[in-house]
């Protein structure tokens, strides 16, 4: 008697308490993949990978870097987002190019990185070299400005040679593009500083022109071109079928 | 006075016409063998109230449920958000079924190690195989009703299964499905085994199993040494219920009320504070991004199909089963005399207990699926931060090469990450960078190759990456006599030499310290 | 026998004669009055025949869905041959032909579509080979992955690795005034296609329903 007592009494218990706390209570019904906006859910689901939990520390690019933020206008964002970035491992995720993603989930995306990460005044008043390239540069004048700004951290070591930046093997997986946005707005996660500190010590002396950044992107772009796996650079974009 | 005189007119004007005293009392307080008034004898009348509460529940439950293809998602949805305590009673339903199928199969154990199924129980044990085999049918029908991704999916892996019959393979596809594919059909159909054709047979058999546990007695406690024999048995047993017996009720019968009560209680309990089961994502098969699973009862033959070799599995998935039932049906004519105490049946007490390891395992696995890649691995799992802090450029392409190839999907790291293939937090040590690249390059031992989907130098990357995944205290693995040949010429060592030390070190204590 | 059927019984024995006793009566009646037991037999092989003229219609019935595949199956359009870029796989969406009203979203059928040249398509079923779980398509590795058993095929179709014995179903196809149209209306299992299976990787060039 005193068990079914017992029983009772635990049965009992959530009848009383049922009515403020439920805590079995279901949760909402799930979503359409294609109807989740939220951002932390979309960013933890298809960015977090590579461009690391909240924006930093992946092997990509720091979206939280606000430089970055500021540098990047909305309609670059989306177009790298839907149809990948050429050039680089930057897939496409968009539904019209073959992924997952609806445009409004990459809107969403890039509202959330906005609102998460964009800071004002990222440059301090100082107004960058723009985004886009638009002058050709000069690979010979690139590779002074090389050694003078980047060298003394980029060198190559007798160990790394293979897997520095001026390695066409490097160079080969990173694009132009890619290449002037890290050099533009740097990565603060790794250290790699912006263009007003490129300079050994990443002290803040003058920064780089507009100019000096161009010619970077050329002698690195002509670094690629020297390595064997010459086209290899876009070999991922349209690969081959494979067969077996 | 008064009040009693009229209830007993009225309880005799009932029992004068329906007469079910004498019966009932007969029933109730029929003798049996003392000692099998014990806490071992209570799972039998626990799977029959939950049978019970299953149908009670499952009628309030179709009081909304809409049985259609287009709706019933929505209505399930419907019972859990806007029908006051409606996810309750589908929480008490969902957790009903399993605790039947666990009591059942608890008392099948017992029914078997207790020798009960032996003369003149026979066919008290053959209803109970089909009572379970119809238990288990209830509970994939009704993940059926619950129509979302997993029963759409699930349905596939059924209809899959039933095509590799030889001959009529594709017929009973259509039978199964009601047409050629998993639509309104198949949800009618299914409905229609759940809530009318199955439980109409599973309360038949029900009662006629404890019919004939009333008629035949509840089995004696096993003694070593207490033979059953066909000539002497029943003379036995009577002797035994009768010399030293008591009633039914209330000597036996209070614990089993007892533990049907705190069963029935458990469930509330666990409905109470796990909630119902799903439904998970709408059963859209466009919607391709779902992760199909059985329900908990089901998980074990997951696993089975998962690691049975290809060449094994259609003579497994269509003998198998029939081996089994007809090896529980066998096994009272069988085995119908002789020893019933497991004290002396050591291949009853083996066989028992290699079915319920096996099948926690399995169903362990089955719920942890280490065979599946994980198909968010490649964008959602982020690099541990520590193994890049001083990655050269080069190792970090790797890294996203990793990553964007998908291969995380099958590979974990940092203990996120697919467990289809190793772990790969310390391939550097098992593999030289030749071999690496080789393994990449070509595939096997169940890996696809990706030869002629990465570019060289995604290849050169990627292994460059790899070749950074060793512990601190363990260099990498290395080609002797390449390393000879490098030293001697003295030249700059290839990749395959060591990354600069301090960053290891450091990278690797960071890591040590993680763990 | 007796006693195994009625080992409850007080008195055993008692029980015994009352069986006994009541086996002689019927014997007796059915001695006697042999009239009414044939007509009791005639009622019930009336009730036999009739139950056998039902049976026929009722199991004609249930085999209702069992039909050969070919009637299940028609030319469905996924759309401008266009919208598939070439070298490309995508996903695409079409209705089941035998669809009922109340099918809600289950009369939606997804498949692959690979577009190897200007006129050159293969078409997969979203069906894994093993058990039938919807294979997912990773554009950067050119791989289908199978969530359920790990079964992967390549871009081809062709099996990788994992349980499944052959590669992806496939649809035939046709282009016609510029829409792609698939054979489709049946889910594709092993059994639609068995004669055509090569155990020995498969290389996913059969047709299914």
């Amino acid at each position: 008697m005193r068990f079914i007592a017992l029983a009772l009494a635990v049965f009992s218990v959530p009848l009383v308490a049922g009515c403020g706390l439920r805590p079995g209570y279901p949760p909402n019904p799930m979503l359409r993949p294609t109807a989740v906006t939220d951002f932390a859910t979309l960013y933890n689901q298809n960015c977090a990978a590579c461009h690391g939990q909240n924006g930093q520390n992946g092997p990509s690019i720091d979206l939280a870097n606000p430089e970055y933020q500021a540098l990047v206008d909305d309609a670059t964002l989306r177009k790298w987002i839907s149809g990948g970035m050429p050039g680089t491992e930057m897939p496409a995720f968009a539904q019209s190019a073959g992924g997952m993603l609806t445009s409004a989930q990459v809107d969403a995306l890039i509202a959330g990185m906005r609102r998460n990460w964009q800071r004002p005044n990222a440059f301090d008043g100082v107004s960058p070299p723009p985004y886009a390239q638009a002058a050709v540069g000069d690979p010979v004048r690139g590779q002074s400005t090389y050694q003078a700004r980047c060298a003394q951290c980029h060198e190559p070591t007798r160990d790394s040679a293979n897997q520095q930046i001026t390695s066409p093997r490097y160079l080969a997986l990173v694009g132009d593009q890619a290449l002037r946005t890290i050099i533009i707005a740097g990565r603060p996660d790794i250290g790699q500083p912006d263009w007003r500190h490129d300079s050994p010590g990443g002290q803040a002396a003058a920064p780089l022109s507009v100019v000096d950044v161009d010619n970077i992107v050329a002698y690195l772009a002509s670094l690629r071109n020297l390595g064997q796996p010459a086209p290899a650079s876009t070999a991922s974009s349209h690969t081959t079928p494979a067969g077996r | 006075m008064r009040v009693n005189g009229t209830m007993s007119r009225v309880y005799k004007w009932f029992e004068s016409r329906l007469q079910l005293e004498a019966p009932v009392k007969e029933a109730a307080l029929h003798p049996v063998p003392r000692n099998t008034a014990s806490w071992w004898y209570v799972f039998g009348s626990a799977a029959f109230t939950l049978l019970f509460l299953q149908i009670v529940t499952g009628i309030l439950l179709a009081l909304v449920y809409v049985p259609s293809a287009g709706e019933a998602w929505s209505s399930l949805n419907v019972l859990n958000h806007q029908i006051p305590l409606g996810w309750f009673l589908r929480g008490l339903h969902g957790w009903g079924s399993n605790f039947m199928v666990a009591i059942v199969l608890i008392h099948m154990a017992q029914v078997f190690l207790f020798g009960a199924y032996k003369f003149p129980r026979e066919l008290t044990w053959t209803l109970g195989v089909f009572l379970l085999l119809m238990t288990l049918g209830m509970a994939f029908t009704g993940q059926v009703l619950r129509f979302d991704q997993d029963a759409y999916w699930g349905l596939g892996i059924g209809a899959s299964i039933m095509s590799r019959v030889p001959f009529v393979g594709g017929g009973l596809v259509h039978l199964l499905l009601g047409g050629p594919v998993i639509a309104g059909a198949t949800l009618s159909r299914f409905f229609a085994l759940h809530v009318f054709i199955i439980p109409g047979a599973l309360l038949l058999f029900a009662l006629l199993h404890v019919w004939m546990v009333l008629k035949l007695g509840i089995n004696e406690w096993p003694m070593p040494g207490r033979l059953v024999r066909r000539a002497t048995y029943i003379d036995e047993y009577n002797k035994l219920a009768h010399e030293d017996g008591i009633p039914f009720v209330p000597g036996a019968f209070w614990k089993d009320l007892a533990f049907s009560g705190a069963v029935v209680a458990a469930v509330g309990v666990c409905t109470f504070v796990f909630g119902p089961f799903g439904p998970g994502g709408q059963p859209d098969p466009s919607i391709i991004q779902t992760v199909p699973k059985p329900d908990f009862f089901f998980l074990w033959i997951y696993t089975v199909l998962s690691y049975l070799p290809p060449q094994m599995e259609t003579p497994f998935l269509l003998i198998a089963p029939l081996v089994a039932i007809a090896t529980l049906l066998a096994v009272p004519f069988w085995a119908g005399e002789g020893e019933k105490s497991w004290h002396r049946r050591p291949v009853a007490v083996l066989a028992v207990s290699t079915i319920a390891i096996c099948w926690g395992v399995l169903t362990h696995l089955g719920a942890t699926t280490p065979w599946s890649p994980h198909m968010n691995a490649w964008s959602s799992d982020p690099i541990p931060v520590h193994y890049l802090q001083h990655a050269t450029p080069l190792v970090r392409q790797g890294a996203v090469v990793f990553q964007v190839k998908q291969c995380r999907n099958c590979h974990s790291i940092g203990g996120n990450g697919g467990e289809r293939g190793p772990a790969l937090d310390d391939v550097a040590t098992r593999m030289t960078i030749d071999q690496l690249r080789y393994k990449v390059v070509t595939g096997g031992g169940n890996m696809p190759a990706y030869g002629k989907n990465l570019s060289p130098a995604e290849i050169e990357a990627l292994v460059s990456f790899l070749e950074t995944l060793h512990p601190a205290n363990e260099p990498p693995a290395y080609d002797a006599s390449r390393r000879a040949v490098d030293e001697s010429q003295s030249q700059p060592r290839p990749q395959s030499a060591r990354p600069p030390a301090p960053p290891v070190a450091r990278q690797t204590a960071n890591r040590s310290a993680n763990r | 026998m007796s006693h195994e059927e009625k080992p409850m019984e007080a008195d055993p024995n008692q029980s015994v004669k009352a069986h006994n006793e009541s086996g002689a009566d019927s014997l007796n009646m059915q001695r006697v009055v042999s009239r009414r037991w044939m007509l009791f037999k005639a009622a019930a092989a009336f009730n036999g025949l009739v139950g056998l003229a039902l049976a026929i219609p009722i199991v004609r019935y249930l085999l209702a869905p069992w039909r050969k595949d070919a009637s299940y199956k028609s030319w469905v359009s996924l759309g401008p041959a266009e919208s598939f870029p070439t070298g490309e796989t995508r996903l695409a969406v079409f209705k089941n032909p035998s669809k009922r009203s109340w099918d809600g979203a289950t009369d939606n059928v997804a498949c692959y579509v690979r577009r190897t040249g200007t006129d050159q398509f293969s078409v997969f079923a979203i069906n894994c080979a093993h058990l039938g779980c919807p294979v997912r398509w990773f554009p950067q590795s050119q791989l289908f992955m199978c969530p359920c058993h790990g079964g992967v095929y390549y871009a081809d179709g062709s099996r990788a690795s994992g349980p499944p014995e052959r590669g992806l179903f496939t649809y035939d196809w046709q282009v016609v005034s510029g829409e792609l149209h698939i054979d489709a209306g049946q889910m594709p299992t092993l059994s639609n296609t068995a004669k055509l299976v090569k155990i020995s990787h498969g290389e996913g060039e059969t047709s299914c329903g």
